[in-house]
């Protein structure tokens, strides 16, 4: 309840920033697209400026073992900034897409990758996050490197965080 | 002498036929069942339409399923081309056990149509077989050498031939440019049927035949379309929140099986072909994917880690009841099943190195039929006797192939030198 009130006022916020800014308006750095194409209430209202500048917050890849979708302690910290910024940005809306290397079925990693981008979302929940800021997919490997060998293929075991925003 | 005549889609004139010899699926999966050598003698008369020979079409057919040995019928003196006058003791001399003789000659000058006489004769009993007559236009010649083919497999062995079928498949280059192909079964005449610049996966052909189900990424995640064959229109069955994903025909094509996340991790839920009647099949906290719908309508089989690692289970969706199916190795995934629901293969992971597994889900004996170490996608041949899959060319390229369920002969469908993956079988059709 308190959540979708808040939202309201916030889509009467933008609501009012689109209005009273004329758009294009030469010289005029609040409403050009400073921050991912959004115009300033709502980068604001984001904290885009945060999410860019934060050293954690501009961390955005947690990644996994071989079949593996269990955080490591290493990445605690990225994952609680990210946690500490959707708690203070209700607005926020966060899209993780998991990936997977390319050994083992496409399929197989498709789902082996929606349970690493879960395992991310949990880990975020589990710091207050609601779910309704948060949407998990997954690529599999269909954007892996299709010849790694070893340790290389670490790279494609990973879950990525973005922003809707961005 | 029996006389019928049959009508395909080119003309077929049946002039005398035997009962046929019976060879067990349990013989053939214990790889005991040694190959038949078979001599396909060179045809006579215009054998030779625009560099194809049907006696080379037929020999590579049959080569392909691991239960035939073609004998090398070059240089052989004065070649039979009918069933009349047949020297056994010669063919007895080269082991032939069979031979496939015939003529190509002009049907009809106007047309253009031609005409295939051909005879299999069994050497050892000294008789013939069967004798039969094709009809069609030079264009069907591949497609008839191939009906050629059926008929003496079926003939042969009991179960009908799968080298009139087609099959589909993924191409893609450089990462940007994907297509979904059709081809004949050895991957002659391709064609695409959609291009576009985002991944597709796991195209499943409808049992029907009309249609194919694939997972598009085209909208920054994997949905499910439904692309019909005849018209080219296609729809979009499922599209979620999450993924959408490994979809499975039921045997009678109105329902499909497929895999949805929403925000959670992946699991099976039915849904009719028009994209009604969503229900979810079972839940665990555990990865259930890849399923594949039994012939009997009522198990599906799947591929899930709620052991820890992934092996193949099988749920009715009448109670949701799951058994474990694959004991034997760590790590077991992409389950196909034949058409008589008889044999299982998948996908294993023998110590780091991916390769096709064959179960026979009566005795649950289970042989590796290919060597990896990067092999994918297995899919059976719709009489379950070849098995459709992927593997890597000198450790590289993604390319399809065929393995014959005994494991005697893997041999490469050659669809030219892009990444291929993916694959999917048609069924039979008349």
């Amino acid at each position: 309840m308190k959540k979708s009130l808040l939202l309201l006022s916030l889509v009467a916020l933008f609501g009012a920033g689109c209005s009273s800014t004329p758009l294009d308006a030469p010289g005029d750095p609040s409403s050009a697209s400073n921050y991912y194409g959004v115009d300033a209430v709502t980068a604001e209202a984001l904290g885009l400026e945060e999410l860019r500048g934060n050293q954690l917050l501009s961390q955005r890849s947690v990644f996994f073992d071989f079949n593996k979708y269990d955080i490591k302690p290493e990445f605690q910290d990225l994952i609680g900034a990210h946690a500490q910024y959707l708690n203070n940005h209700d607005p926020a809306r966060m899209i993780i897409k998991g990936n997977a290397d390319y050994r083992g079925s496409h399929e197989y990693n498709l789902s082996l990758g929606q349970k690493r981008s879960v395992a991310v979302k949990e880990a975020l929940n589990a710091l207050g996050v609601d779910d309704s800021q948060i949407e998990t997919i997954s690529y599999g490997e269909e954007y892996a490197n299709q010849e790694c060998q070893a340790d290389a293929c670490g790279q494609d075991r990973r879950a990525d965080i973005t922003y809707e925003v961005e | 002498m029996i006389y019928r005549i049959y009508s395909l889609f080119f003309g077929v004139l049946l002039l005398l036929s035997t009962p046929i010899y019976a060879l067990e699926v349990i013989e053939i999966l214990g790889g005991k069942a040694s190959e038949i050598p078979i001599a396909i003698v060179p045809f006579d008369g215009l054998e030779n339409i625009g560099g194809q020979k049907a006696h080379q079409i037929i020999s590579s057919d049959l080569n392909r399923t691991g239960l035939f040995r073609p004998l090398n019928t070059l240089g052989i003196s004065n070649p039979p081309s009918s069933d009349i006058n047949i020297n056994y003791t010669k063919w007895s001399a080269m082991d032939a056990q069979f031979i496939v003789v015939g003529k190509v000659e002009s049907e009809n000058p106007v047309s253009g149509n031609i005409k295939i006489t051909w005879s299999l004769i069994d050497i050892f009993k000294e008789k013939t077989v069967v004798s039969m007559r094709y009809i069609g236009k030079k264009s069907q010649y591949r497609a008839i050498a191939h009906k050629v083919s059926d008929n003496v497999y079926e003939h042969l062995t009991g179960s009908k031939g799968v080298f009139h079928t087609k099959i589909a498949y993924v191409k893609k280059v450089n990462n940007k440019k994907y297509s979904l192909n059709v081809a004949d079964f050895d991957g002659f005449n391709s064609r695409p049927i959609l291009n576009t610049t985002q991944p597709i996966i796991s195209p499943r052909w409808s049992p029907d035949g009309e249609k194919i189900a694939y997972v598009s990424f085209e909208k920054k995640k994997p949905v499910i379309y439904i692309q019909n064959l005849r018209t080219g229109k296609r729809t979009l069955l499922a599209n979620f929140k999450g993924n959408n994903s490994a979809p499975a025909w039921s045997p009678d094509s109105k329902k499909l099986a497929i895999v949805l996340t929403y925000n959670k991790n992946s699991q099976i839920y039915t849904i009719n072909a028009d994209g009604s009647g969503i229900k979810r099949l079972m839940r665990s906290n555990a990865i259930n994917t890849e399923p594949s719908w039994a012939p009997n309508g009522e198990d599906i089989y799947f591929s899930s880690n709620r052991g820890g690692n992934p092996q193949i289970y099988k749920v009715n969706i009448n109670d949701d009841e799951i058994s474990r199916v694959t004991y034997e190795g760590k790590y077991n995934l992409s389950p196909s099943i034949s058409y008589d629901g008889k044999l299982l293969i998948f996908l294993t992971n023998d110590q780091g190195k991916f390769k096709v597994a064959i179960q026979n889900l009566i005795s649950n004996q289970v042989l590796k039929i290919s060597e990896g170490p990067a092999d994918e996608s297995p899919i059976f041949a719709p009489n379950g006797h070849l098995v459709l899959f992927t593997y890597k060319d000198y450790g590289k390229t993604t390319k399809i192939g065929t393995v014959s369920i005994n494991g005697l002969k893997r041999l490469p469908i050659n669809v030219g030198s892009s990444i291929i993956q993916e694959p999917t079988w048609g069924p039979i059709t008349n």
